[in-house]
């Protein structure tokens, strides 16, 4: 099973750097989600292992070989687009074989891979259907098919589920995950869908202006994001921010307008009365029954709305809006003014550049 | 609509219609008739005789030179349609030096007009040696900006990602044109073969300056030289060569027509 290796790679048009020296290991048979906004380089990156985008400089590397500058057929990944680019004018069979032909693998071959795909994907009854004739979710599986019958060193997806409906992309999601750790294939995923990202990446890279922002194991980029901007990314509901700064009178406490958070603990110190950005994921607030608040968060209840098992408690403090995730059952009502409870051990403070001050080591 | 504001419609739309095509109909009625009768507006001839294409056929050629059209025209057509549509890829698909220069000079062609250029094609033909050989008729007309622009236009709407995917499914740039455009392409490929098709084969003009071998004619010059040259004698005469000459070209049109409905490009990407 291969690796794959960025070193320095770099991507310029003109003077627009969409990728900046970008340094990264994809071990054997790790699933490695590249996630960010639009403009976050994600798909170039992508592009560039497929050799379908020129590198401008550093190196790129499948196990020790340098593929940096190979065409495309040359460096053995097969890649799975977001719009499916199966030939119109084939039938699945045909978009199946066709890669392989052109490899001028052996008949027999070709006929056993496809028949293999096909039975793993549950394609064996549209064979010889054209893909118009295809539903979105069909021809997503005839897409990965395609990439499979190769029998790649390295698949590469491209926001495959992004053109599916809700439901399906749940769905798919779960196929295409269990089909990597079936097939062991070393296997690097772009999504914009922070969801994807956590629930299929071995790792994740988080990227912004095409540079890494961080790199780590989902569970670790939620716990302890580097900066606001991972902070923001990782996590459904998206975290809660306030602005504010440090007060050191009676032990280090966040304050800002109607709110004090005591901070307990080690903390990285940030310069007293600097500004400082509060972090608080909206499942780690808890709501307070009326006057037993012991760390004094109050806010007006603008808005509840009941997802079934939680609840989402919107509320403003101050000139600052909360969002509390709730599993009770008892809710308070729009207009009611309620307390709440942040506790200190599960806040993440950044200072004015972003960065995170409270990040475990 | 009423039923008979409907029917009102239909026969309006129906006397339309024979407008059109009576001159048409009568056309070919007339080589059948005898010298006599050509003159009638009738359309079922009163004695059918197939007099007038056995004139024709002794007087000039005409075999020979309906072989001569079906020659020059076919092989401007496939020329024009595999060169254009490999200058059509490159100019929609790649990215080199010069593109744009290249795309504004295939449109700067379009706005000069043929007339302007046959004195000089023609002094070039003349000292290439080509007078009165298939290459003088044939080779000036193997690229066609027209069609360049139009394959272009089309091409461009094909997605990036299926290119993308056939280059790593392994596929070098021409085999992408012909295997995975041209098939998506069909109803431009349509367009363009039937336009350059009876362009050359109506082409009058050029043939008459360098073909003076009746030999080597193509059907229309040889009809004009034998019509206006007052070799058919009869009106009828005249018609039956027309007739030979119009036949092929509706024949090709009707061949080729189901292609201006049928659209499949981009059924294999999202829908």
């Amino acid at each position: 099973m291969p690796s794959v290796t960025f070193d320095h790679v770099t991507k310029r048009f003109g003077d627009v750097v969409i990728v900046e020296d970008f340094n990264l290991e994809v071990a054997d048979g790790e699933l490695l989600v590249l996630v960010g906004g639009s403009g976050s380089g994600k798909s170039t990156l992508l592009r560039m292992v497929a050799g379908l985008e020129s590198v401008t400089s550093g190196t790129i590397r499948i196990d020790d070989r340098d593929i940096t500058h190979l065409a495309p057929r040359e460096r053995d990944v097969a890649m799975v687009f977001q719009d499916y680019a199966l030939y119109p004018h084939l039938t699945v069979r045909d978009n199946l074989s066709l890669g392989l032909k052109l490899r001028k693998v052996p008949k027999p071959e070709i006929a056993r891979r496809v028949a293999w795909a096909a039975g793993m994907l549950g394609l064996e009854a549209l064979l010889d259907r054209k893909p118009k004739q295809l539903s979105g979710g069909q021809r997503q599986r005839v897409a990965m098919g395609r990439a499979m019958v190769r029998e790649p060193l390295v698949f590469l997806f491209d926001e495959p589920l992004s053109n599916l409906d809700a439901g399906l992309r749940a769905q798919m999601r779960i196929e295409i995950g269990g089909l990597q750790r079936r097939l062991n294939t070393t296997t690097i995923y772009v999504t914009h869908d922070q969801v994807e990202a956590m629930t299929l990446g071995d790792r994740i890279v988080v990227l912004a202006n095409g540079t890494i922002q961080q790199v780590g194991r989902p569970i670790e980029l939620y716990r302890d994001p580097v900066n606001r901007f991972v902070a923001g990314f990782i996590g459904s509901p998206p975290m809660n921010f306030i602005e504010g700064r440090l007060d050191r009178n009676g032990g280090a406490a966040f304050v800002a307008d109607g709110v004090r958070v005591e901070l307990g603990g080690e903390r990285e110190p940030v310069p007293v009365a600097a500004p400082v950005t509060l972090g608080i994921r909206p499942e780690d607030i808890s709501l307070v029954a009326a006057g037993m608040a012991t760390s004094p968060v109050s806010g007006t209840v603008v808005l509840v709305e009941r997802l079934g098992g939680t609840s989402h408690v919107h509320l403003d403090v101050g000139p600052n809006r909360l969002m509390a995730a709730v599993s009770q059952e008892q809710l308070p009502a729009v207009g009611e003014r309620i307390e709440v409870y942040v506790p200190s051990a599960r806040v993440h403070l950044f200072d004015a550049g972003g960065k995170c001050r409270t990040a475990r080591p | 609509m009423s039923k008979f504001i409907r029917a009102i419609l239909y026969v309006g739309l129906a006397l339309a219609a024979l407008t059109f095509i009576y001159p048409f109909l009568w056309m070919a009625s007339s080589t059948l008739k005898p010298p006599g009768e050509v003159g009638s507006l009738a359309l079922i001839p009163d004695r059918a005789t197939l007099d007038n294409y056995r004139i024709m056929w002794g007087r000039a050629p005409f075999g020979r030179a309906l072989l001569n059209s079906v020659l020059v025209a076919s092989t401007v057509t496939i020329a024009v349609l595999i060169f254009g549509s490999i200058t059509a890829y490159a100019m929609a698909r790649l990215t080199f030096p010069g593109k744009r220069a290249l795309n504004a000079a295939t449109m700067a062609v379009l706005l000069v007009p043929g007339q302007l250029t046959l004195i000089p094609l023609y002094t070039l033909i003349v000292q290439l040696g080509w007078i009165d050989t298939y290459a003088a008729l044939i080779v000036p007309y193997l690229f066609n900006a027209t069609a360049i622009l139009m394959l272009r236009q089309f091409f461009l709407q094909i997605p990036q990602s299926l290119i993308d995917s056939a280059r790593m499914d392994g596929m070098g740039e021409l085999r992408i044109l012909f295997t995975i455009f041209w098939p998506l392409a069909r109803p431009a490929l349509a367009i363009v073969a039937i336009f350059t098709f009876m362009g050359s084969w109506n082409e009058v003009l050029w043939p008459l300056l360098v073909v003076r071998d009746q030999h080597i004619m193509t059907l229309p010059q040889l009809l004009t030289v034998f019509a206006l040259g007052g070799g058919a004698g009869t009106l009828g005469v005249s018609l039956a060569a027309a007739m030979v000459l119009v036949v092929p070209v509706v024949a090709a049109y009707m061949f080729l027509q189901r292609y201006f409905i049928e659209s499949m490009a981009g059924a294999g990407v999202k829908g």
